[in-house]
């Protein structure tokens, strides 16, 4: 405490005055502020109550004690009294500013006194310069706390924060962007990001974009997460998600990147997308196998013990009697339940599709559909198994629910096409539409053609029709 | 038209049954193969006038030795057969150079016969 700027028998407002012009910071003008007025008032002690808001017991804001004592704050007024035993109360006025009352400075002292009018009188302006002062005290306290904070949230953020500037060079590079790219912040500071994360290849474009940013106000990256290729400080790449945006503050523009390492997300989306893809191909093939057990096993035997049968009929010659009758019985018996475990067969896997593929295997499903059924295209090559069959099961699940729901529908056209490199198809009737994806045959399909790669959406209008549209993938 | 026959089927039971049946309708059934490298063999060895020929075959598919064995030779008649129906095959059966086709549920002398007289 520097007891050189105030001098006994001066105004107090004027060594007040000097006390805050001369101070380095609002802390120090502060303390100057309060030994001024307690040298001025001739008290032991000053202490400023922080006005509570809520009504409760004020604390200690400030403090200035004669003998050099540590500091008060955070003490309330009992605490206070209980430390500096013997004193009371000399002085007390507030400190005011436009917005009213910010605190009471209480002056205590040991020896009883009095102010004299003129002491009264030069309170009436340290009222307005401690309220001053206070306010500006308190709002650079409470911007230290939010650069603190701020910074505190940088520091514990796990993904990569980085600030640049207009000319792309980095502002700040917090603790997660050192993990990432290896590289220290202090390194990373000062420097132009796009040579530190951006692969060289692709630099040119991100300045570019900065530069059309800034000359046009053109942007096409800010505020929005995309999926970009970052490099690290040793050179390697690796995918990461990304969000650019301006940062609101005077002068030059200043742009925030939130940058993740997306790594073990893709490689958990590529592992998923092939095990989707396995579990499809090991359905596919185990439906394959049951339909060729019971076409080489039960059916075959059925239709050997048929020709068995009608072969002994024509044995029987002329002499059919009774015996011919049975036989004939038994023969049409044995016909109608090959024809069931044929429709059973197919409705697992259609033999057709595996020997001829699309083509006959759609041709075979249109002529046995119970709505008149045109197909209007099919192209002739053959496509991975898997996507021939979710293709075939597109077209009969379509056209079963034609002949289900589409009461009035009077046709179906069925296209398949290649598309940019996936197979395409659609059924379409001209019923009363208002279908959507929730039935249980549909939505079971929409996964078996998304375990691919594909999608199956279902257009369904009212009083248009239904249009179901699959698009498959062909490379798996 | 002589009735020299050569039938094609993995199974056994298919063939005796077959040869049996139609053997009766007066066909002469002079080979048996059960497989397509078989069929393509058998036809060399034993001249057929008809090979039934069919779909589901271990090694070639059916449809495969029929495009084989109309390249070599477009007279002759070849009928593919299978337990699936008319509608699955008929088509690829055609484009393959048979004759036709028939369900093996419906196969018996007359049917060939009418097959065979509608293609003549």
């Amino acid at each position: 405490m520097n007891s050189s700027v105030t001098s006994v028998g001066q105004p107090v407002e004027r060594s007040v005055a000097r006390a805050i012009r001369d101070a380095a910071d609002t802390d120090d003008a502060c303390a100057r502020a309060l030994a001024a007025i307690g040298a001025g008032l001739d008290v032991d002690l000053v202490a400023v109550w922080a006005e509570d808001s809520a009504g409760g017991a004020s604390s200690c804001e400030a403090s200035w004690a004669r003998d050099g004592a540590a500091a008060l704050v955070g003490l309330d007024r009992d605490g206070l009294l209980a430390r500096r035993p013997g004193l009371r109360t000399a002085v007390e006025f507030p400190a005011r500013s436009e917005r009213g009352v910010l605190a009471r400075i209480e002056c205590f002292a040991a020896r009883p006194a009095e102010p004299g009018p003129g002491t009264l009188a030069s309170l009436e302006v340290v009222q307005a310069q401690l309220g001053q002062l206070l306010e500006r005290r308190r709002a650079e306290h409470s911007t230290d706390v939010a650069f603190l904070r701020h910074r505190a949230t940088l520091q514990a953020a796990l993904d990569c924060v980085i600030t640049i500037d207009h000319q792309g060079r980095v502002l700040e590079w917090n603790p997660a962007a050192e993990r990432t790219f290896g590289i220290a912040a202090a390194d990373a500071v000062g420097r132009e990001m796009a040579e530190l994360v951006v692969p060289p290849d692709q630099r040119e474009r991100h300045r570019a974009g900065l530069r059309r940013y800034l000359e046009t106000g053109e942007e096409r990256l800010l505020d929005r997460r995309v999926e970009v290729e970052a490099q690290r400080g040793d050179g390697a790449r690796f995918p990461a998600e990304l969000t650019i945006t301006r940062i609101l503050v005077p002068g030059e523009p200043v742009f925030t990147g939130h940058l993740r390492d997306i790594t073990a997300r893709r490689a958990a989306e590529a592992e998923l997308r092939r095990s989707r893809a396995r579990l499809v191909e090991t359905a596919y093939e185990a439906r394959r196998r049951i339909e060729r057990d019971l076409h080489d096993g039960a059916q075959q035997q059925l239709v050997s013990v048929a020709m068995t049968l009608a072969s002994a009929r024509s044995a029987l010659g002329d002499e059919q009697g009774e015996a011919g009758e049975l036989l004939e019985e038994a023969i049409a018996e044995l016909k109608a339940a090959t024809a069931e475990l044929r429709e059973l067969a197919r409705g697992i896997h259609p033999a057709v599709l595996t020997e001829g593929g699309l083509e006959p295997a759609l041709r075979g499903l249109v002529r046995r559909s119970p709505l008149p059924a045109h197909l209007v295209t099919v192209p002739e090559g053959r496509f991975p198994a898997a996507v021939e069959a979710a293709a075939y099961f597109v077209v009969a699940e379509g056209l079963t629910n034609a002949a289900r729901h589409a009461e009035g529908a009077s046709a179906v056209e069925v296209a398949v096409g290649v598309e940019d490199g996936s197979v395409t198809v659609t059924v379409s009737d001209d019923g009363p539409g208002g279908a959507g994806l929730d039935g249980g045959g549909l939505g079971g399909l929409a996964d078996r053609v998304a375990a691919l790669g594909g999608k199956l959406t279902i257009d369904s209008p009212p009083r248009v029709g239904t249009t179901g549209k699959a698009e498959i993938p062909c490379e798996l | 038209m002589s009735r020299r026959l050569l039938i094609v089927d993995d199974h056994a039971g298919f063939r005796r049954t077959a040869a049996r049946s139609l053997g009766a309708a007066g066909w002469d059934v002079v080979g048996e193969a059960a497989d397509g490298e078989g069929a393509l063999r058998e036809v060399e060895r034993c001249a057929p006038d008809l090979v039934l020929l069919d779909v589901g075959l271990p090694d070639i598919s059916g449809i495969e030795v029929a495009r084989r064995l109309h390249d070599r030779d477009p007279d002759l008649a070849v009928v593919v057969t299978s337990t699936h129906e008319r509608a699955d095959y008929g088509e690829l059966a055609a484009r393959s150079g048979a004759r036709g086709f028939i369900s093996k549920l419906d196969l018996d002398g007359d049917s060939l016969e009418v097959l065979l007289k509608s293609q003549a």
